[in-house]
């Protein structure tokens, strides 16, 4: 402890290294932890497809629509058992996409026997069946706007063919739950209305965004999704058959192989902060040779410089690392209310940073604390 | 007492032919050859000669911070060729006081903590090391800049800072390279008859190394080295 002070000395008397080495271990930390927590989210929402859920679209993108006749001759697909038409309606509420919630016209009977993960009352059930405007809406998105059953509001399609000259009005008809532990990737944040309301406003346009089926048995999802698509081969419009697993990395890997962009950006950045922070701590090297050289005449045992040196390396590495990951706990948190990309991660149930990532942060902190140690490479240093 | 405290104890230093190589690549460097030098207790010898003779080498074999090719170095009765590393320091923070040309101050510390820093190697709690630092400030003058850094304090009183810091411990011997070379006429002055009443009014053995005839003239005696040899 009586050398305490020497250390904490060190560190205020040049206040401004010591603050830029910590930002700069601090933004390391932080890409990496709020990288790989948002990789890791992503790799865990893939996993939580439901394996029963095949999802069938136009062969060549999601931007274009399947004709409506396709929904009866799928359904007739032996080892189909139900089917609901998902559409991406794209509402914006208050016309402002900083409002903006995940929105889908589907068919709520079929809907909810597909996805029983979404947890509505029967009588909230019942009303949205027969309320041709009806709508229902996840707990979180119900309690962001104060909204209870009954409640009225407007969104706006920013998707041309749903644009109509006028906004959709919507009437809460329930409020949905789920059962977090046995549904972990359920979103409820999202909203969800009737395609026939959909269809008749956008004067019958209205095509199948997205067509989710309910297989017999996950062990036919092979044989089923080519049976279908073998089905549309030969017309105009083919379609693209795969479990929901796989839907959702397609859906991602349209920006790109996500996770390698990610953490190639995040490495290439944090690596660059360490050429610099190694540029800063070879000056600062420079400068501590002769006190270092100078304690070892004065009879400081090797052992104890360097374990002087060591300490305050690794008390940089510690305050860099903290601060990491308050700035990365801080990120992710506010990301699912970030516009658009708070969209994405949202489906994610697992953002949140782990005790493993936060081991990661930590232990890369005190590495780069142990690296900078070495930086100073004290015990070659001999007395003055 | 040990086997190797086995020097006489009036004799501070003695230096018994020693001789010091350098390795450079294949070539072996000649610094010091077979020198012989003792040095009694309260003694002030200045040790001259031109730059390369070894007088460097000398005072940091004394110190224990270099160690003899072969010979052997006796300090307040210790052998210093046969402690470890980790015992030579210790015996170093114990037995020596260093006072060097640039001062060797820590900049991040005060004058108070830079004198207090040998103390952090002893028993001695915070307050009572707090007492000697102090102590040794108000001797050297400097009571009232205790809480100064060496960037507010001029050459001659970083020096004494130095100088309060290699007496702290009270040391055996107190080794001194150039003390006064970076200082002007007058603050050289100043330190020299520090050191002088160091040697005369506490008794401390000093061993300094100097170009300077007028530093060397405060000594009891001045050796004169040249190429590794003491030519009187």
């Amino acid at each position: 402890m009586k050398f305490a002070p020497l250390i904490l000395k060190h560190l205020r008397k040049n206040w401004l290294r010591t603050l830029s080495t910590v930002l700069a271990m601090a933004v390391c930390i932080f890409l990496i932890c709020t990288l790989q927590t948002v990789v890791d989210a992503v790799n865990y929402g893939l996993h939580l497809g439901n394996a029963s859920r095949l999802v069938t679209r136009h062969y060549v993108s999601l931007v274009f629509n399947l004709p409506n006749s396709y929904k009866n001759k799928i359904a007739a697909i032996p080892g189909v058992q139900n089917t609901t038409i998902v559409n991406w309606f794209g509402g914006m509420y208050r016309g402002d996409m900083k409002y903006f919630f995940p929105n889908m016209a589907v068919e709520p009977e079929a809907f909810l026997q597909i996805y029983p993960e979404i947890m509505l009352p029967e009588d909230q059930k019942q009303a949205w069946f027969h309320d041709g405007r009806g709508c229902i809406v996840g707990r979180k998105l119900a309690e962001k706007w104060s909204w209870k059953v009954g409640d009225h509001f407007q969104l706006e399609s920013f998707i041309p063919p749903y644009r109509v000259g006028k906004p959709f009005d919507f009437i809460v008809d329930g409020i949905y739950d789920t059962d977090t532990v046995k549904y972990p990737g359920t979103d409820l944040s999202a909203m969800y209305f009737n395609y026939k309301y959909l269809y008749e406003a956008t004067g019958q346009r209205a095509g199948i965004g997205t067509l989710t089926l309910l297989i017999d048995d996950p062990k036919n999802a092979g044989r089923i999704s080519k049976a279908i698509d073998a089905e549309f081969e030969n017309s105009d419009v083919q379609t693209k058959t795969e479990t929901e697993q796989a839907f959702r990395a397609s859906f991602i890997a349209m920006a790109g192989n996500l996770a390698l962009l990610l953490n190639g950006i995040g490495l290439a950045v944090a690596f660059t902060i360490l050429l610099v922070t190694a540029n800063t701590m070879s000056i600062a090297v420079r400068e501590r040779q002769q006190e270092i050289g100078v304690l070892k005449t004065l009879g400081f045992p090797s052992g104890l410089v360097m374990a002087l040196v060591l300490i305050e390396a690794l008390l940089l590495g510690l305050m860099g690392g903290a601060l990491g990951l308050i700035l990365a706990g801080g990120a992710i948190h506010a990301l699912p209310n970030v516009p658009f990309i708070g969209d994405v991660v949202r489906q994610f149930p697992g953002l949140g940073l782990s005790p493993r990532i936060v081991s990661y942060g930590l232990g890369a902190a005190l590495l780069l604390g142990l690296w900078l140690a070495w930086c100073r490479r004290c015990w070659r240093i001999a007395p003055v | 007492m040990s086997a190797t405290e086995v020097a006489n104890k009036t004799t501070a230093v003695s230096v018994q032919n020693v001789r010091k190589f350098y390795q450079r690549d294949t070539m072996q460097i000649k610094v010091l050859d077979g020198l012989n030098l003792e040095v009694p207790q309260g003694e002030f010898l200045a040790l001259m000669g031109p730059s390369g003779s070894g007088k460097t080498t000398l005072l940091n074999l004394i110190a224990g911070i270099d160690r003899a090719t072969s010979g052997r170095v006796l300090v307040a009765g210790t052998e210093l060729g046969t402690l470890s590393e980790g015992q030579l320091a210790k015996w170093r923070s114990r037995n020596v006081g260093f006072i060097f040309q640039f001062y060797n101050l820590i900049p991040v510390l005060n004058a108070l903590e830079n004198v207090e820093l040998p103390l952090l190697l002893s028993p001695l709690s915070k307050r009572e090391r707090r007492e000697r630092a102090m102590t040794a400030l108000r001797i050297v003058g400097l009571a009232d800049r205790s809480k100064h850094y060496p960037g507010q304090l001029s050459g001659g009183q970083e020096q004494r800072v130095a100088i309060a810091r290699a007496v702290v411990t009270d040391p055996t011997v107190l080794v001194a390279d150039e003390p006064t070379g970076d200082l002007d006429h007058q603050s050289a002055e100043e330190i020299l008859d520090l050191m002088q009443t160091f040697n005369k009014e506490f008794g401390k053995t000093i061993v300094m190394v100097t170009h300077d005839p007028r530093a060397a003239a405060r000594a009891h005696v001045q050796r004169h080295l040249d190429k590794g040899v003491l030519t009187n």
